[in-house]
Order: C-alpha cells, then structure tokens, then sequence
C-alpha cells in the first residue's frame, strides 16, 4: 500500500468515524433522511463512475437503484431469504440490467444515449414497476412490506433500529468510495478516462471498448443498486414513487450541479438531496413579519434544482466540489507565493 | 376491421402531436445546437397558461369559440414570450458551449417548470381538456366516427412540417437560419445575425411546443407530468429524422404513434406500447446510427 493509498483509507475512515455518530441525536424523521441520504449517494456515486470517469450520459439511475429494491423487497419477502444474500442477488440483477443498457451504448454516444436511457427509464417507470404483468416483482400495488432484518449479526429496522441501517449503509458507502477513487488510479480507470476523452483514440491504444463500457455501465449500475437495495429495509416498503423518471432527471441534474467527476460531490449530493425536502417541508411553513403566510412544499425543491443546475452550468462549469477545490488550490498557491515573495525581491 | 381503423384514427392523432412537438425540438436543434428536453415542459406551461385563460374567462355569455380563440392566442403569446425569455436569460451565454452541456442546461429548465406548473395548478388535480373543435364534430370515414380535432391534429403538424420547410427555403429569415444551422461562424461572417435567429428559433420552438401541447389535451390525462414526458416521444420522432430532416421527422412522429397505439389492442396495458416503441426506436438508431448529433458542427 502506497502513502496515497494509505491516506485515502484514513481519509475514509475519519469521515466514516465521525459521520456514523452524527445523526444519533436527531429525529427519527432526520435519521432516515440519513439513511435516504446514503442511499441516494450510491445513485449519485453510480454517476461519477459512468458519466465523470467514462463520459457516458444516463438518466436512467433511479431506475437501477429501483429494480435492486424491488428485487431486495421480493426475495426477502417471497423467499424469506437472508438480508444480505438478497442485497448481493439484487445488485447482481441490477447489474445486469446495467450490461443490458450499456448494450445500445456501444453504438450510440452522447445525448442520443441520453435520449434512449430515458426511454429506459420512462419504461420501467410507467411498465415494469407499475403494471400487471410484473407483479411477481414489485408486489402489485402494495409493495413489499420489509420488516425487519439481521445484517451482519446486527437488527435493523425502519422504526427502532434505523440507526443500525444508517451505520451500515455508510460503512459500505465510505467502502465503495474509496474503491471508486482507487478506481480512478488503477488500469481499469486509465482505460475508462480514454474512452471518455476519445472513444477513437482509446480503441487505438488497445482499449477494448465494447468490454470496458459494458462493465462501467454493470458497474455502475450496481453501485445505484447497492443502494437501492437497502431501500425496502429504511423505508419499510417499497414503492415506485422514489424511482420515476423525476428522480433519475433530478439525480443526473445534482450530480452534475455538485461536480460530476469528484467522489466526494456524491455524498455532499446525497445530503442535499435527502435533507433539503424533508426540511423545506418541515420549516417551510408559517407566516412573516406576522403577515405573510408562506409554504413550501417539496416542489420548491425541484424548482432549486433546476434554476440551481442552470446557474451551476452557466457559472461553474466544474460544479459546486470543482469550484470548492480549484479555489482551494488556488488559496494554498497564493499563500505559498507569498511566503516566497520576500526571497524573490531580494534576490 | 372497424376496430383497426379506429385504432388507427387514434394512433395517427397522437403521431401528429409526437410529429408537432419534434418539429419544434427539430427547429431549435438546428439553429442553436441545443437538443431541447424541455420542449414538452415549455408545451405544458404555455397549455396550462391557456387553460386558465380559457376557465377564467368562459362564462354563459360568451360564445364559447371566442373564448377557446382568446385561450388559445394568450396560451400561444406566451409561449412565444416564454422561449425569448429561456433564450435571453440562458442560452445566449452557453452558445459556445458543449452540446452536452447544453441538453442538460434544459435537463434544469424541465425540471424547474414541471415543479412550478405543479406549484400553480397542482399535481394529481384533473384538468378538463381545450377542445379547439367541438367536441360534437364527428366525421365517418371507413365506417368510424372520426372527431374533428384528431383531423385538427393531423392536419395542423402535416401543414405546419410542409409551412416550416416553405418557410425555411422560400424566406429570407428562413434562410438565414439555414445559414446558422449549417456553420454560425461563416453565417456571422456573412452578416447573419446570429442572436436574432436564435431567439426567434426559440420563440418559434416554444410556440409549436404550446401548439402540439393544447391540441393534445382532449386526447391525454392532462396534468403536468403526462405533457412534460411527451418529450421522451418527441424526442424519439426527432432522433429517427436525424435531427435534421423535416419530413423523416414527421414521418417517424406519425410511425411512433401508430406504434404505440396498436398493441393496445391486443395488450390492455399503458407501458407495454412504450416498450414495443423503445426497442423499435432503438434498433432504429443502431441501424442508422444519427452521426448528426455525434459529430456535430458546434
């Protein structure tokens, strides 16, 4: 293990350590915001592989983090399997599901992809989670009702014992990140940045194409799955809501508004996606100055979202993580310059 | 047989608004380079601005033609004014932009105006429909009443694709927008105003957005998701039509229709026609392969 690499694992486990204990003190309303939180930065993290490492444009993530709750729902409640197996069945589905998508991917690039996974995501939203014919897999209207389960020898449910949910959620979120951002280093990464920088000149140095887009696609799809899978434990149940199309627009839109090609930008999008709602709901709500009644509902959110994405687009280009970090360096630069400034007059 | 030529009247219908509202993605792809996923959200706000015109003001005294016309002028006013305003606050700053950078500025402009129409109309609310044409106005033709607002439908996106290609080759305006879709850089140079045609691309976008939306109403459940999401189909007819081409496009609108109306006679489901068209589509694209928008100009 290199120092880099060491550092990262430390990096990882201070932001495990310290973030495991924050929401002890909240609601159960905020704990599960939390664990929504984590869930969603899996779908968000899902995009940082395919669209920031690989430059492929999906909008379809919820619907992969949709298909692994729903299968996590049905094995759990029709086959009364172990928790944990029926999270690996289902991110082996969703992965799949990913290979599968990732097929016209080989042909087509760009925003026609973004078109097509849309179509994707428009179909499983109206067809697959809300018809007749598959409710073998989303259990008919109802949905699964997942009450409680042992994950790694601990109990977990959505009321008592959530916080044991949001624990394992992030110990397995700060994992996966830390395996992306190694990921980014390795063989596997430098082919995926070749092929987001030029298809042609990636093919030409040797990449194989069709190989390594099927597996960011399966790979990607997998992590917004690994997440979703853990849907029907926090929530109790599972329904298609959380996975329509307005979710994976919304998803693309903050993973871009907070920096598409930084690892760190998923959780802070995963927390802003989770929290700000469940806030503007709760606070959003009374009258000032004594006159004017306001409320705000979650549609404000979307309404941010979007006006938010296109100043973002417009302003910072890099996103909300880019431009903390260019100007970050830029800060340290400045200050090194300064200290040096002295010497270089004199000389 | 009659059931296959009511199936048919029915599929044409939404072909021609499929047909309707890729034209507008059509028009404003090729002069600003922005694939415009907000086309069916822009639609959906203009038709439920004429719809409140239209609620607003009917009332016994007047006739009820004289308040659709209001409704309809009002809902299409701004439309227009709507796509000025999205090209002056926006686009004008990203012209030089990616084309990806683009399509997901207008991933923001949707969701923004789906959110607000649902804040002013409410989501799950059922509308009642604008019927340009009474609804009384039937046609037998093949031994099936026809309404006159599905012929309303056809004939408007037939005539308007036949208008724009008119307008596009015979004017001057139109070839300047020629010019820009070609190369902005060369037309600049030729003294095309490049912003103007711009902005009156999305103007002239908006409006057949607003046109393909209000036409559609009696046909669809009108609220604010089910217009926004007509731009997946739209988007579809215009992607068959490369991005370019006027008549492909119309063509592919009124094959897309007819696509996902016929399975529903076989098939008593709303997503099973969706999927039919999404594997047509998409085998659709990988046998032509749109180099269009791969190896665009911008």
């Amino acid at each position: 293990m290199t120092w880099r690499a060491g550092g990262r694992a430390a990096i990882a486990l201070v932001a495990f350590a310290v973030l495991a204990r924050l929401p002890a003190g909240l609601d159960v309303g905020f704990q599960f915001d939390a664990a929504l939180a984590v869930i969603w930065g899996f779908a968000l993290l899902s995009l940082v592989l395919l669209t920031g490492y690989v430059g492929q444009i999906s909008l379809c993530q919820a619907t992969f983090s949709g298909v692994a709750g729903y299968a996590a729902g049905m094995l759990v409640s029709t086959f009364h399997m172990d928790y944990l197996a029926a999270v690996g069945l289902a991110m082996l589905a969703s992965f799949a599901l990913g290979v599968a998508v990732g097929l016209p991917a080989l042909r087509l690039r760009g925003i026609t992809l973004a078109i097509v996974t849309l179509g994707i995501a428009l179909v499983f939203d109206k067809y697959v989670f809300q018809d007749h014919a598959f409710e073998w897999l989303t259990g008919g209207s109802g949905g699964w009702r997942v009450g409680s389960a042992s994950v790694f020898g601990v109990q977990v449910d959505s009321s008592k014992h959530l916080m044991a949910a949001y624990t394992i959620l992030l110990a397995l979120f700060c994992l996966v990140a830390l395996l992306m951002v190694n990921l980014h280093e390795s063989g596997a990464g430098r082919r995926f940045r070749a092929i987001r920088d030029s298809e042609v000149a990636a093919a030409t140095m040797g990449v194989d194409l069709t190989r390594y887009k099927l597996l960011a696609f399966g790979l990607s799809a997998g992590v917004a799955g690994l997440g979703g899978a853990f849907y029907p434990l926090v929530a109790g149940s599972v329904s298609p809501q959380p996975f329509w199309l307005f979710t994976s627009l919304q998803l693309a839109a903050i993973a871009v508004l907070m920096g598409v090609r930084y690892v760190p930008a998923a959780a802070l999008g995963g927390v802003f996606m989770a929290f700000v709602p469940d806030v503007l709901t709760r606070f959003g709500h009374g009258t000032l100055f004594g006159r004017i009644q306001y409320d705000i509902s979650y549609d404000w959110f979307q309404v941010a979202v979007g006006v938010l994405l296109i100043a973002q687009l417009i302003l910072l280009p890099d996103g909300v993580w880019g431009d903390v970090r260019t100007r970050a360096a830029r800060l340290r630069a400045s200050i090194r310059k300064q200290s040096r400034a002295p010497q270089v007059k004199v000389a | 047989m009659t059931a296959f030529a009511a199936y048919t009247i029915i599929g044409l219908s939404l072909g021609g608004i499929f047909s309707l509202a890729a034209l507008g993605i059509v028009l404003i792809y090729r002069t600003t380079g922005v694939v415009n996923f907000a086309h069916g959200a822009m639609g959906m706000f203009s038709t439920f601005v004429a719809w409140q015109v239209f609620y607003g003001i009917s009332h016994p005294f007047w006739p009820a033609w004289l308040a659709t016309a209001v409704a309809v002028v009002a809902g299409l006013l701004f439309a227009a004014a709507l796509g000025l305003f999205l090209d002056t606050a926006v686009f004008r700053w990203v012209r030089s932009r990616e084309p990806v950078v683009k399509a997901v500025i207008t991933i923001g402009v949707l969701l923004a105006l789906q959110s607000m129409a649902s804040l002013i109309w409410k989501n799950n609310q059922y509308h009642l429909p604008i019927y340009i044409a009474p609804q009384t106005w039937t046609f037998m033709l093949a031994g099936v009443p026809v309404g006159a607002n599905s012929l309303l439908i056809i004939g408007v996106s037939i005539g308007l694709a036949f208008g724009l290609a008119a307008f596009l080759r015979h004017t001057a305006f139109g070839r300047s927008m020629r010019a820009v879709s070609d190369s902005p850089a060369s037309a600049s140079l030729w003294g095309v105003p490049v912003g103007r045609v711009g902005a009156v691309s999305w103007m002239l976008g908006s409006l057949i957005a607003a046109l393909a939306g209000i036409l559609i109403t009696p046909f669809i459940n009108f609220d604010t998701t089910s217009l926004t999401l007509l731009i997946v189909d739209a988007l579809a007819a215009a992607l068959i039509g490369g991005m370019v081409s006027l008549p492909l496009t119309v063509l592919g609108g009124f094959a897309l229709g007819l696509l996902e109306t016929y399975p529903t006679i076989w098939v008593q489901s709303l997503g099973f026609p969706r999927l039919v068209a999404l594997v047509v589509i998409i085998a659709v694209l990988i046998v032509r392969n749109p180099r269009a928008l791969a190896v665009s100009s911008r």
